[in-house]
């Protein structure tokens, strides 16, 4: 499913296989990108990130069919030997692609491109301070649930009630709740995705302390040099030209989601600005033309709007959730 | 971290937007903190004002801005842990109303009130932090005369791009009229604005601008500041609720319309920070790095 309508605007290739591969120029202003299009790449991301914490995860647990997981990268996320389960778990994975909750979450949650990077962001904030924490096809839902429930409600001034973000992501609003809590608690409120946060909030948690005020705690520790905040922006505009980087190309991609490759519509180095008045004819449009030419998102994501999907029994119930 | 054990909870300050405030004594240090306890709702969860308030102020470490201390979680709610502060400006303003008139502050006081206002206000802006609801309630002080900025609930960053920017924001006296015109575009402006309504209170012990809803305030801010139009602001016409038939007025004398409420004579500089911080036109409203280059501090940085 979810084949993509071709943009009107795309140059064709033709593979090798005979199937058509869209090429989609995307601006270099990651908040100029059309949505659908930062979904799929968003997607790809963390598929490849998936696949490689699944891997490892098998690898260590795996003694008897070697020959099955075969791991891509030796990542050694965390020290311990077990696979320590979190509330983010699902007993198995949720049988919804990562590619179609995301269209889901962001059609029906009204999620703007900022909310989504700021998601991927969060990924790399939350496990350095969690190492317990790891996505992966059992976490990745509720992660992804999480993440932009926080990131609505602390970036954006609209946003929906929780109940609202737990229907719509299959979750009791109990239970989102809960996963809300715990997501602030363990990055320490720090929900701005500024230059050195992942660097404060890992000192944070250090310290044990709730600011990085405390002088006591300063001690011993090195600062981090940089004091002068910046808004966030340049950390999502990171976010989005590495992503567009490393899984731009469709061939190289593990998600098939959608039929494209990613590439910049100005030659890098270029100013964006430039490009766009350069080059109007090319430019990517936004959201509202992009729904039009993507039917098929909107219909599969309708059909299942019916009756919310909800993940099968979880095990959260029976963890005994590690406290620091 | 802290543990709600560690606290004693003493006599109710207020309650806030979205929360009950009490006196604190921290049982181990012996200092007296603000305990703001933010119910946890079923339908909401952690309220989107506390997430704002925490993350942002937690950031935010300045002589002229409330600390926050720690977070505690309990159960069904959290517990902000501030910095105690005795009073917040308009209580203190209402304590000096006599019969029916009030008062307005002494002019050294103003001078030093609105100082620190821009010195916290300078910060979070250069923190890429909006307050958005500045008003004497939101301004604490205390008994050695220091001014900290507090009540963060509306606040925001910017530069992070998002579709949405409320216009409803800000306590309608003190709500700059490019928002009261529908603006979503606005940045640090909005928060200058209510620093000018501010130090015109101070000096009168009553709000500048007092309407009753956005048509009236709006009309309020004309009759004293004039009716602008695309000579004077260019771009106006183009805001959402412009009004071609707003009543059109000109400027008045801001000196006479203040002098009568104060009891020492005001000087010409004072006026002229006022219209700096008083422009309709966002754009032209000084920042606050500039107000506190302004002369009337003259004192203060020389």
């Amino acid at each position: 499913m979810a084949e993509g309508g071709v943009a009107k605007q795309a140059n064709r290739n033709e593979e090798t296989t005979g199937c058509e591969i869209q090429t989609v120029s995307l601006p270099s202003n990651f908040s100029l990108c059309s949505r659908y299009d930062l979904i799929a790449l968003i997607s790809r991301m963390l598929v490849f990130l998936i696949q490689i914490n699944d891997d490892a995860a098998q690898k260590k647990t795996g003694l008897a069919d070697s020959g099955k997981g075969e791991a891509t990268d030796a990542a050694d996320t965390d020290g311990s030997s077990e696979t320590k389960l979190t509330r983010f778990h699902s007993s198995v994975p949720p049988p919804i692609s990562v590619y179609n909750y995301l269209i889901r979450l962001t059609k029906y949650s009204a999620l703007e491109p900022s909310v989504l990077l700021t998601s991927i962001y969060y990924i790399d904030l939350l496990s350095s301070v969690y190492p317990a924490f790891t996505i992966n096809s059992l976490t990745v839902h509720r992660f992804l649930l999480t993440a932009t429930t926080v990131a609505s409600k602390g970036l954006c001034d609209s946003f929906c009630t929780n109940a609202h973000y737990a229907k719509v992501g299959g979750v009791q609003g109990s239970e989102l709740n809960i996963l809300e809590s715990e997501f602030l608690k363990k990055i320490n409120y720090r929900v701005l995705p500024r230059d050195d946060n992942i660097t404060w909030c890992k000192y944070e948690h250090r310290a044990h302390e709730f600011t990085i005020y405390n002088k006591a705690a300063l001690t011993n520790v090195s600062k981090p040099t940089h004091t002068q905040r910046n808004s966030g922006y340049n950390v999502l505009q990171m976010y989005y030209h590495k992503i567009i980087q490393l899984v731009g190309k469709f061939s190289s991609s593990l998600d098939k989601s959608k039929k494209a490759n990613y590439v910049f519509e100005n030659v890098p180095g270029m100013s964006s600005a430039l490009s766009t008045e350069k080059k109007p004819a090319l430019k990517r449009h936004l959201d509202h033309n992009d729904q039009k030419n993507q039917p098929d998102f909107i219909l599969a994501v309708k059909k299942s709007s019916t009756s919310p999907y909800t993940f099968k029994k979880h095990v959260t119930e029976e963890l005994k959730f590690q406290k620091d | 971290m802290s543990s709600s054990s560690q606290f004693k909870q003493l006599e109710k300050l207020g309650n806030g937007t979205y929360a009950t405030v009490y006196k604190g004594l921290n049982k181990t240090t012996g200092v007296y903190v603000a305990l703001k306890e933010v119910k946890l709702d079923s339908e909401e969860g952690t309220p989107s004002t506390a997430i704002r308030e925490i993350s942002l102020m937690k950031e935010l470490k300045h002589d002229n801005i409330v600390r926050l201390y720690d977070v505690i979680h309990t159960e069904n709610k959290l517990t902000l842990v501030f910095e105690y502060m005795d009073n917040d400006l308009k209580k203190y303003m209402d304590s000096r109303i006599v019969g029916n008139t009030p008062r307005g502050l002494e002019l050294h006081l103003v001078k030093y009130f609105q100082w620190q206002l821009l010195e916290g206000l300078a910060f979070c802006h250069e923190n890429k932090i909006l307050h958005r609801d500045l008003k004497p309630q939101n301004l604490l002080i205390n008994k050695k005369g220091q001014l900290k900025l507090g009540d963060f609930g509306l606040a925001r960053a910017f530069g992070i791009p998002v579709n949405t920017f409320s216009s409803e924001v800000v306590t309608l006296w003190y709500r700059a009229p490019d928002v009261l015109m529908g603006s979503r575009t606005y940045s640090t402006s909005i928060d200058i604005w209510s620093c000018g309504c501010i130090l015109a209170e101070m000096i009168t012990g009553k709000p500048l601008f007092l309407g009753s809803n956005d048509e009236e305030q709006l009309k309020l801010i004309f009759d004293t500041m004039g009716t602008p139009n695309e000579a004077t602001w260019p771009g106006v016409t183009s805001l959402p609720k412009y009004n071609a038939n707003f009543q059109q007025r000109l400027p008045k004398d801001l000196k006479m319309i203040l002098q009568p409420y104060c009891e020492s004579p005001l000087d010409d500089t004072v006026i002229d920070l006022l219209h700096g911080l008083l422009q309709l036109n966002p754009d032209m409203r000084l920042s606050a790095k500039q107000a506190l280059h302004h002369p009337w501090f003259a004192e203060y940085y020389q």
